[in-house]
């Protein structure tokens, strides 16, 4: 075997390392030696770990000791380099000095030359072979409470939208999957996060505040997240909060006032337009229909007359704020010794909901939402090799908001009529009532009345009021331990942590009480008749004047890790060798399981390595496996095996790039490939595939006998089985190859392409191939899904300084991810109907009929295919393509539509100016190749439900089939009181085009000039706001929320803030 | 080597010394973690062993007779919850029950069917898949498949002498001949809807490959065959009767089994069955003939001997036909007369209930009664009466003669609608002074035992105080009133009420919720055993004065004279019943009337291949908008029923599982 030189030196210095240094001492001592001490430091603190070396000798290196200080022998004549990950490379000639001190400065972007790649480890970004992306923590800064809402368009390689703007226990965070949705199995579909190493929920790094974040990456090919075996195979975010650095303490706050508002309400027609097209929807159905409103009614609603007895309300004006006032606070305070140092920082965050308070309460419903955290991360050096790490972190959420929810509230809105009562009458009319006087009616259906009262959205959204806590607490210690006294560059490092998390959710609320208002034909004045006072006449749930509780929901869970590594990093003349293994165990429990086999702990154990190889920061190459074991499977099938591998070529750094090297700076090519692994697939309270699953005492399958007339009835309960036992099922897997590129030009540019293929293959699935007649009462499982994702990420920045006052950054990402189901549960399609698999579509891919026009009469109805069974339908109703051929419509019409639900494409662009004090930026989000549907039944109007009933949208009045207008491409067609279920399913009629452009963000800034007195440096004060305005072809609502629009809207936020320092 | 090479090695040396101390002083630390994870790599495989060993499987089942009961009980559990309208199909899938139209939340999945909205695509009340049905229509469970595989587990384990070691040998005869009977009446619940189906005598194993796990569908004959078989062997391990009727009222008997040998027998000697030559062509995939191509006259025989099997040993075992007896109230003759056909139902566990359903009580009372005049309970929620029949249903019992309205030559009801007075004498079944319409009058006992109507009695204990039956319950039900059209979602659609499936003992006339004597479902009753023999023995023997005899007995139960002097004194027909065809008629309707409501009318129609006649006939009621006399008494067109023969007679396999299994083949037509 054939050993590199500087390989066999290192061999030789292990083993003799005296005759070693004798050696060298020889080599250098000719010349003249002097010994070099200093100290090395940054604008604010010592830096320990700094490496200084002599140029041209890599022996000749040491490092400096905790206080910053260093001492070597070096020739009087050479040039000394200082270096240390996240400061610039410093050359220092030695000019004969006895003491050379430094001061470094921290690279401009401090993660440019760095990228963390999990388990305390961090890996020289040019060095590097895997597929990592690092934020800036800077842009992931705005004006939300929400950290997820910031992601969209900043991550290449992340595939993000947010469908809801609700405060609430994770009802606005952003969805987020790395290289997009990659598996349809009924687990994990999302990243694993980890901050500090914390197994986190997405409401965990919801919470999160950028001031405390030191650094966040996105691990996304196999290389990068095979040690994570276990969960990685949806890619891996890596959080890590900020450590102390040594000085005096040093304080920061942060403090902001954000103005929110809806970025946009669906608007209602007026409620003239609203009784006529009621009357019309009524008799365009059934021409002897009884009209709901009579022409009195209207007449006088339009005058204007007596709004109690003439009632013309606009739910969204009445129950929505146009805009709401929240603050968040944020302070930290950093400092230490040499042997100690603190990051101490605390959060507190206000949201409020835009909806309205009735002053008759002594409460408040609207949803206020207040989360407090505080942080300490604590580092001490308890000897001069060992460091320790204390991080607690406790994280609180206060939350009060209206009973059910702000969401239902808005669904509210457009699901109650506006004309048959007031939202509440003058309280002067019964001024001996404490209760406020809710307005309601009974319903009319049909033109008989009906004993259901309508529900009143105001009563509904002020009865009372929902509150909810949780707390996560979370000690961790970690302990670093340098070895280097064993062998240069070798370290060890474990961390353990505990987090306990509680939840836990009250309800608290009256039952209005309704009136109605009942003329005096006289006198045309009107009294207050109670319609739910419980007396006899009473109607539906009887009012109460004190308030009811309701317990909801209640969490407990816990959750213990405890990691250990040991890596070795060094390098031998032109080669870097680096190694490391690691070893996690981790057990989460929970409080509230519901069943044995749910309450069983969930355990994973696992053992990794990474070992990577750089020959002149030219050759690099990786290998990394992780070896996984789960509780979930069978003993012969708990562990996997993971491995993966990568090359790097930094063609840039050869001899013959040189004349090349004006333009382009640096120019690497890497490609990886290897597997990852998934274990949390299916349900959560299936997890025991091995084992069968029976219900000995199951009421479905109880059955009594006896007389029972006087006696019981002898009962027994049934046996039901919910699973059947199966040893095969195993890990989802996923095998993913990666290629990149990463490029820097002219000094100022770099882009990052990465292209990548992804095989994702043992997705649990069940058989649902099997027939009916076989009776199995639960369908068995295997691991036979298949699916494959493929796409490209792309970044580039473009940073410049004019000169000292002025400079630009221009950045940009792209997110192209597309997926294709390749073997999913679906039975063989015979020919004819072929299109119905799911085969080779978008994960994501909806099916849906398609819809060719209106109905011109009916008469064309009755020639066409019978549609779902229904013979009712008319002209104006959606008139479906027979694509089957059968003669009917009906399920096996529906075709592959439009792209698939999840966008394929995010990007976004923006620029960053500043000059002198000033600085200005704006971000553009875009995202494309995305189709959503309208659900029509929550829009139909008229439609009574009980006491719901819908309202009208403007858009439907406005263009809808009539009589009048036959419009075979009207947006609605005919209308109608009651369902028309083949109107309603999911077809291209109600598909819409899913992209859009919107300035996700403008923030300017002005940074204040030191204040002695006040000890303030580098006070900025800034303006910034979110979801400034958006393209879209769908206007109904923010198009980002899909097809939920009648949720709580996503938010538009306008801040005031200001940044101290002192 | 000079003397500074001589120095550095113990400079080095010096270094290394205090290197090994720090590393003493610090490996402390790490050292304590390092065995804490060597501990754990150690413990490795127990680390990930999270499960106890106790964790239930199937295995415990049969291990003692206390939880083998239960699986007893499960294989029980899956029966047809007959006394629910969201579980019996023939309650609403045909014609004698109609929804409000105008209500489709609330309607039955089974009710689309009669609305002839049936797909193959996504069928309704669809028992091969367990899908569409049961509460809201959604519900996916109870399947009838995976009944039968219990049945078979239950069988094979019990039928081992080492499991349940601690049963009985004459229990676990019992078990035996129970799970036999149970799957042979799933088989038979099937066959039913379905015609020809999978024999399921062996379990198809968890693991068994794709391919071999297809089953096939039998031929008609070898799926009676092999029912009738698994009856007989049950028979003879069933107890004659249950003694302990405390805890075991409603376990299969012998009668039980005897009774539903006898339906099935019959249903297979039935034209739809027998020989129908629309399915004459119908095969598998592998070209074998799916039904008997000829009438086989000879079925006939095997369904009358079966049916006499089973009406004697009902007799045997103590069954005769239900009469009101032991009055305390002082009730009319007529009243007496409707409580002898209300009670033959409502009674739990009466006389004549061969096999009740301990497993399904009658559950719809409240969508048979609606708000009466003298009850105080106005409350529609409460009081819904949905279950609207029809005004083919109305016209279909006798007169007062005992013979159909068409053929009375006494009484004419050409102008039904013709408004008329009731007088003192109808005390007992109009409130005297109350105008309705000519049909309401001058009809038999059970019409007024079945309905309910606009001016009707609804007699009920709790009537009045005194529990007699004048001055009780009558219904007003034009629009606006208390029976009447107006409350949101529940009203007649027909202006006609079920009376009959409503308990006489039930309290209703308070303003409190009602409180309902809910009864198991009379799934066997003997009246329908009498008219399964006197159908068998009519199509044996054309006009069997055998046959006469035993529908008589009905008839006189039911207040009415024998088919021979009624057809003889009344009928413009008089010697219809000398006939087998005129017998088969008399038979058929005798049935109907008598069996109405009960969940028979939708298998009588199909299994005589009348259904293309009688459910393409149109739905009509009153005009229930109408809130006087004249509006209201018009006959009102509510819709038009479509059912495509032969296409409808047997419900869709579904797409569902005729695209998973290449061998399974659909039903013609669908």
């Amino acid at each position: 075997m054939k050993k590199t030189p500087a390989l066999k030196n290192s061999v030789k210095r292990l083993i003799v390392p005296t005759l070693l240094l004798c050696l060298s001492f020889n080599v250098f001592s000719q010349q003249n030696e002097i010994v070099v001490t200093g100290k090395v430091s940054s604008d604010s603190a010592v830096l320990q770990f700094a490496t200084i070396q002599l140029k041209g000798d890599s022996k000749r290196a040491v490092n400096t000791d905790q206080s910053g200080n260093y001492t070597l022998k070096v020739p009087a004549s050479g040039t000394l380099v200082f270096s240390m990950v996240g400061y610039e490379q410093q050359e220092v000639p030695i000019n004969g000095r006895s003491t050379v001190n430094v001061l470094m400065k921290s690279a401009n972007n401090t993660l440019s030359d760095v990228v963390i790649v999990g388990f305390g480890g961090t890996q020289k970004k040019a060095s590097a072979v895997s597929s990592i992306t690092t934020v800036n923590v800077k842009d992931l800064k705005g004006p939300t409470a929400n950290l997820t809402n910031t992601l969209a368009g900043r991550i290449p390689g992340m595939i993000s939208f947010q469908r809801s703007g609700e405060p609430g226990l994770g009802t606005d965070n952003s969805a987020f999957y790395i290289r997009g949705l990659s598996t349809f199995g009924t687990g994990k579909q999302d990243p694993l996060i980890l901050i500090d190493g914390v197994e986190s929920s997405t409401t965990d790094l919801a919470r999160l505040q950028p001031d405390d974040i030191s650094d966040f990456s996105v691990l996304k090919d196999a290389a990068a997240a095979s040690v994570y075996g276990a969960r990685g195979a949806n890619g891996v975010v890596l959080v890590n909060t900020r450590t102390g650095k040594d000085g005096p303490a040093k304080f920061y706050f942060r403090v902001e006032n954000r103005v929110s508002t809806n970025t946009k309400n669906f608007r209602l027609a007026d409620n003239i337009t609203y009784m006529t097209l009621a009357n019309e929807a009524a008799l365009t159905r059934s021409p002897l229909a009884i009209q709901p409103y009579s022409q009195n009614k209207i007449e006088h609603t339009r005058a204007g007359d007596d709004p109690y007895l003439y009632p013309n309300n606009n739910w969204i004006k009445q129950l929505i704020k146009k805009h709401t006032v929240n603050q968040s606070y944020n302070m930290n305070i950093t400092g230490g010794t040499s042997r100690a140092r603190y990051f101490i920082a605390a959060t507190y965050n206000q949201d409020n909901g835009v909806l309205k308070v009735d002053p008759v309460n002594n409460f408040n419903s609207n949803i206020k939402l207040k989360n407090y955290s505080i942080r300490t991360n604590i580092n001490l050096n308890l000897t001069n090799t060992t460091e320790m790490i204390i991080r607690m972190y406790g994280q609180f959420d206060d939350y009060n908001g209206p009973v059910g929810g702000g969401t239902k509230t808005f669904n509210n809105a457009l699901w109650s009529n506006q004309v048959m009562f007031p939202a509440v009458y003058p309280q002067s009319k019964l001024p001996y009532i404490e209760h406020p006087l809710f307005g309601s009616a009974q319903t009319v259906n049909a033109g008989g009345l009906t004993s259901t009262l309508y529900m009143n959205p105001y009563a509904e959204m002020v009865k009372g009021y929902t509150v909810y806590k949780t707390s996560n607490i979370q000690p961790q210690i970690e302990l670093k331990q340098n070895l280097n006294f064993i062998t240069p560059g070798l370290n060890f490092r474990t961390m353990g942590y505990l987090r306990r998390y509680s939840y836990y959710s009250v309800d608290r609320s009256y039952n209005p009480f309704y009136y109605s208002a009942v003329i005096d034909p006289t006198t045309m004045n009107y009294s207050l008749q109670a319609l739910n006072d419980g007396g006899p006449t009473s109607l539906g749930t009887t009012g109460t004047e004190y308030l009811g509780y309701a317990e909801s929901g209640k969490i407990v869970d816990s959750r213990f890790w405890l990691e250990g590594s040991m890596a070795y990093n060094h390098t031998f003349d032109k080669h870097t060798v680096g190694g490391s293994l690691i070893a996690v165990v981790s057990n989460y429990e929970t409080g509230n399981a519901g069943s044995v086999t749910a309450s069983l702990p969930q355990r994973n154990q696992t053992f990794s390595g990474r070992f990577t190889y750089g020959y002149d920061n030219r050759y690099l190459a990786e290998f990394d496996f992780g070896y996984n074991g789960t509780e979930r499977f069978a003993k012969n099938k708990r562990f996997g095996f993971f491995p993966s591998a990568g090359i790097g070529y930094r063609i840039s750094n050869e001899k013959f790039f040189a004349p090349l090297r004006k333009i382009i700076d640096d120019l690497k090519f890497r490609a990886t490939y290897g597997l990852v692994g998934n274990d949390q697939i299916g349900n959560i309270n299936d997890r025991f595939f091995y084992l069968s699953n029976v219900n000995l005492n199951d009421a479905t399958f109880g059955t009594s006998f006896g007389r029972n007339d006087g006696v019981s009835t002898y009962y027994r309960n049934g046996v039901s089985i919910s699973r059947y036992a199966n040893d095969d099922i195993t890990w989802e897997q996923s095998r993913s190859l990666n290629l990149g590129m990463d490029l820097k030009m002219f000094r100022d540019f770099t882009l990052t392409v990465d292209v990548y293929k992804q095989w994702r293959s043992r997705i649990l699935q069940p058989k649902s191939s099997i027939e009916s007649a076989a009776g199995f009462a639960a369908i068995p499982s295997s691991n036979y899904g298949k699916a494959e994702t493929q796409g490209i990420d792309l970044a580039a920045n473009y940073q410049h300084s004019f000169s000292k006052d002025a400079w630009i950054n221009l950045r940009g990402t792209f997110t192209y991810a597309t997926s294709k189901v390749k073997v999913t549960d679906e039975i063989k399609y015979q020919a004819g109907i072929a299109y119905l698999s799911k085969v080779s579509h978008s994960i994501s891919q909806a099916w849906g009929l398609v819809a060719e026009r209106l109905f011109i009469d009916q008469k064309e109805v009755a020639n066409s295919p019978v549609q779902y069974g229904d013979n009712t339908l008319l002209g104006g109703d959606i008139k479906y393509k027979d694509v089957s051929g059968d003669g009917v419509i009906n399920d096996d019409d529906m075709v592959p539509l439009g792209n698939p639900q999840q966008p394929e494409i995010i990007y976004g662009f923006g620029t960053s100016v500043g000059f002198k004090r000033f600085d200005f930026s704006f971000y553009f989000q875009g995202s494309a190749r995305s189709s959503f549907f309208i659900n029509p039944s929550n829009i139909q109007p008229f439609y009574l439900n009980a006491g719901y009933q819908n309202n009208l949208l403007q858009v439907i009045a406005d263009n809808h089939w009539s009589e009048d207008n036959r419009n075979m491409y009207a947006l609605w067609p005919r209308l109608s009181t009651g369902r028309v279920n083949p109107n309603n399913v999911n077809s291209s009629w109600w598909m819409r085009n899913g992209d859009f452009l919107r300035l996700k963000s403008v923030d300017m800034g002005y940074t204040i000039p030191n204040i002695k007195a006040l000890r303030l440096k580098g006070t900025r004060v800034y303006l910034s706001a979110t979801n400034l305005f958006m393209i879209s072809s769908f206007k109904l609502w923010d198009v980002e929320m899909g097809g939920n629009g009648l949720n709580y809207p996503v938010q538009s936020v306008y801040s005031l803030g200001a940044q101290l320092n002192f | 080597m000079n003397r500074k090479n001589l120095l550095a090695p113990n400079n080095n040396y010096l270094q290394m010394k205090n290197s090994i101390k720090k590393w003493q002083n610090s490996s402390l630390y790490s050292g304590i973690l390092l065995l804490v994870m060597a501990g754990c790599v150690s413990s490795c495989k127990k680390y990930l062993d999270v499960v106890p060993d106790n964790v239930s499987t199937i295995d415990n089942v049969f291990k003692l007779r206390v939880e083998a009961e239960k699986y007893l009980f499960t294989c029980y559990s899956y029966l047809p919850k007959n006394g629910d309208g969201w579980y019996n199909a023939a309650l609403t899938a045909a014609d004698e029950i109609w929804y409000p139209q105008n209500d489709q939340t609330h309607w039955h999945p089974a009710f689309r069917i009669a609305l002839g909205q049936q797909t193959a695509a996504n069928p309704y009340f669809n028992e091969w898949q367990g899908n569409l049905k049961g509460n809201n229509g959604t519900y996916n469970y109870l399947e009838i498949w995976n009944a039968v595989r219990n049945c078979n587990i239950l069988l094979e384990n019990i039928q081992d002498m080492s499991k349940v070691p601690d049963i009985t040998p004459a229990e676990r005869s019992r078990w035996i001949g129970e799970g036999l009977f149970l799957k042979a009446y799933y088989h038979y619940y099937m066959l039913r809807m379905y015609g020809p189906i999978p024999i399921i005598n062996k379990n198809i194993p968890v693991d068994a490959e794709l391919a071999s796990s297809y089953v096939k569908r039998a031929p008609v004959d070898e799926c009676v065959n092999a029912i009738s078989g698994w009856l007989d062997s049950a028979a003879v391990l069933l107890p004659e009767r249950i003694i302990n009727q405390n805890t075991e009222l409603g376990r299969v008997t012998k009668p039980i089994a005897l009774a539903v040998k006898a339906r099935l027998l019959v249903m297979a000697a039935s034209p739809l069955f027998n020989g129908n030559p629309d399915y004459a062509n119908f095969k598998d995939k592998d070209g074998v003939a799916l039904f008997n191509p000829v009438v086989d006259e000879n079925k006939w025989v095997k369904a009358r001997d079966a049916a006499k099997a089973a009406v004697e040993s009902a007799e045997m075992n103590g069954f005769f036909l239900y009469k009101y007896t032991n009055d305390v109230y002082g009730l009319s003759d007529t009243t007496k007369k409707q409580l002898n056909i209300r009670n033959a139902v409502t009674q739990r566990w009466g006389p004549e209930c061969v096999w009740g359903l301990a497993q399904s009580y009658f559950v719809n009372e409240n969508l048979c009664m609606p708000p009466t005049e003298r009850g105080t309970n106005s409350n529609h929620d409460q009081l819904r009466g949905v279950f609207a029949p029809p005004m083919k249903m109305v016209k279909l019992f006798y007169t007062s003669n005992g013979v159909p309205i068409e053929e009375d030559k006494t009484l004419s009801f050409n102008n039904y609608e013709q408004l008329k007075t009731a007088t003192v004498a109808d005390r007992f079944n109009i409130e005297p002074g109350f105008v309705t319409a000519r049909i309401n009058f001058d009809r038999e006992p059970r019409f007024y035992a079945d309905l309910g109507f606009d001016g009707g009695i609804w007699y009920m204990k709790d009537g009045n105080a005194s529990g007699s039956d004048a001055g009780t319950f009558y219904l007003k039900a034009k629009n606006s009133q208390s029976a009447g059209f107006g409350n949101f979602q529940n009203w007649s659609e027909t202006g006609y009420f079920i009376k009959k499936l409503v308990s006489w003992e039930s309290t209703t006339r308070g303003t409190s919720a009602p409180v309902w004597r809910q009864y198991p479902w009379p799934e066997v009753r003997l009246a329908d055993l009498y008219l399964l023999y006197a159908e068998a023995e009519n199509e044996v023997t054309g006009g069997s004065a055998l046959a006469i005899s035993y529908l008589d007995k009905i008839r006189e139960r039911a207040g009415l004279k024998g088919v021979v002097a009624s057809w003889t004194d009344y009928s413009n027909n008089p010697s219809k019943y000398t006939s087998k065809a005129g017998l088969r008629a008399i038979i058929h309707r005798e049935r109907t009337i008598e069996m109405m409501f009960e969940g028979q009318r939708l298998w009588d129609l199909k299994r005589w291949k009348e259904a293309a006649d009688e459910l393409n006939k149109v739905i009509s009621g009153w005009s229930i908008l109408g809130s006087t006399d004249n509006s209201y008494y018009k006959e009102r067109f509510i819709y038009s029923q479509q059912f495509i023969a032969p296409r409808d007679y047997f419900w869709p396999i579904g797409n569902y599982d005729t695209r998973r299994n290449p061998g399974l083949v659909e039903n013609p037509g669908w």
